[in-house]
């Protein structure tokens, strides 16, 4: 009964129940986002094992950090999202492991994932933003992948791939223009 | 990127979080003076976050859910540090309890240890006490015959030394004890010895001692008497010789 009143609020609701320590309001937070924030934690990990540590980090940290969160600031995932990359990237740097770069170059592995369009609308957000940054060129898609999800610097993506440090930055410069462009329209 | 906006240029890549530290620095420097390049921000942070937002669901395995709520500092609390609590304090008790059963285990056995090593140097003395008196010349061999119980009264009286060796004594009830007697001319009894017979032992020596000259007594007889001994004879006689 009390878990059919949790699913019923939105993220704002939920999240002020888990800065007063509701577990139902927490475990609710869990059911939605668990999938999304397993997969960005796969994605920068490339390690099942380490993936699952960096979500149960995750959603303690959300735990412990409820009344932090403002929705004034953004949406709830975008902020579950943003503790799950930091989260990530510590362990990455902790570790000084870097998953394989040919895997993140690969279309073809991240669209046999994608479920049928217009399943649900959630669904179809993440698609449509998916699509996008596959439809970049592949230098530009590997400087946002180096970036972003794996946290090297400019000047250690220039050393890594042996390009001069400038045409690093123009890259990634023209990757965010068209990422702009593109969720813009 | 421009004189007024020196770092413009560099606010995607801010973004993404890929400055180096010293760029990161100057750039947030200079966003706090810049309005054109806070609104620039703000439009990349958009897009930084539709990367998050892009990336493809997966679920994770069933037992993590558990194993999350399992880890809320409140479950933590009332399960992990009740039980350590309870579970070292009752260790600790345990502990001390079997060291103080051991020692009063290990004192006992000491005791036990002490009295039969007692024993043992008691039958040796008398062995050998028994031994010396029947190898020197100047001692007596007294007959002593009454009932069951038989044996010898060895006196040397130049070295001041007896003792008794009996044979088929019976054993005596815990509260009682044989008592040995040197009899004077006069008749007076003075105590010489109390000893019970060794079990699983057909003779039982004992050593016959008095602070007065041997020479000074006629005779020595056996009474059972309460445990410890009395002062003088009040029980019944075993047997009487005169010396």
């Amino acid at each position: 009964m009390y878990n059919n009143f949790m699913s019923a609020l939105d993220d704002g609701e939920l999240i002020v129940k888990v800065s007063k320590g509701d577990e139902a309001a927490f475990i609710s937070l869990y059911d939605r986002y668990k999938a999304q924030v397993f997969g960005l934690a796969l994605r920068m990990l490339g390690d099942l094992m380490q993936a699952e540590e960096a979500t149960q980090d995750t959603f303690l940290k959300i735990w412990s950090r409820a009344h932090l969160f403002s929705a004034d600031r953004g949406s709830f995932l975008v902020w579950a999202l943003t503790i799950a990359r930091r989260t990530a990237l510590d362990r990455l740097r902790l570790e000084a492991r870097r998953p394989a770069i040919s895997n993140f170059d690969d279309p073809d592995e991240q669209w046999n994932s994608l479920p049928d369009a217009g399943s649900n609308s959630d669904e179809n957000r993440w698609r449509s933003l998916a699509l996008v940054v596959q439809g970049l060129p592949a230098d530009q898609r590997l400087v946002i992948e180096l970036a972003y999800y794996q946290g090297f610097s400019q000047s250690e993506i220039a050393e890594l791939l042996g390009w001069p440090l400038g045409t690093v930055k123009t890259r990634l410069r023209a990757a965010m223009s068209r990422l702009r462009q593109a969720w813009q329209a | 990127m421009d004189q007024d906006h020196p770092f413009f240029d560099d606010i995607p890549a801010y973004t993404l979080g890929a400055l180096d530290l010293e760029e990161a620095r100057s750039l947030e420097a200079h966003l706090q003076t810049c309005e054109l390049c806070r609104k620039e921000l703000t439009a990349s942070q958009a897009a930084s976050q539709n990367l998050l937002l892009g990336v493809t669901p997966r679920q994770p395995p069933p037992g993590l859910r558990r194993q999350i709520i399992s880890k809320l500092p409140g479950n933590r609390k009332t399960w992990r540090v009740g039980f350590s609590w309870l579970s070292g304090q009752a260790l600790l008790i345990l502990l001390a309890l079997a060291l103080v059963a051991l020692n009063f285990i290990s004192l006992i056995q000491i005791h036990n240890l002490q009295q039969q090593q007692a024993g043992l140097l008691q039958k040796y003395q008398s062995g050998q006490a028994a031994l010396a008196l029947l190898s020197s010349p100047g001692t007596r061999n007294i007959p002593i015959s009454s009932g069951e119980v038989s044996g010898s009264f060895l006196l040397d009286q130049n070295r001041n030394a007896a003792m008794i060796i009996i044979w088929n004594l019976p054993r005596l009830a815990e509260n009682q004890t044989y008592q040995a007697w040197l009899i004077d001319s006069q008749g007076k009894r003075t105590s010489a010895a109390v000893f019970q017979p060794e079990a699983g032992q057909a003779f039982t020596a004992t050593q016959i001692s008095s602070s007065l000259a041997l020479s000074n007594f006629k005779g020595l007889g056996v009474t059972v008497e309460p445990s410890g001994g009395s002062s003088q004879p009040t029980g019944q006689r075993i047997f009487k010789i005169d010396f």
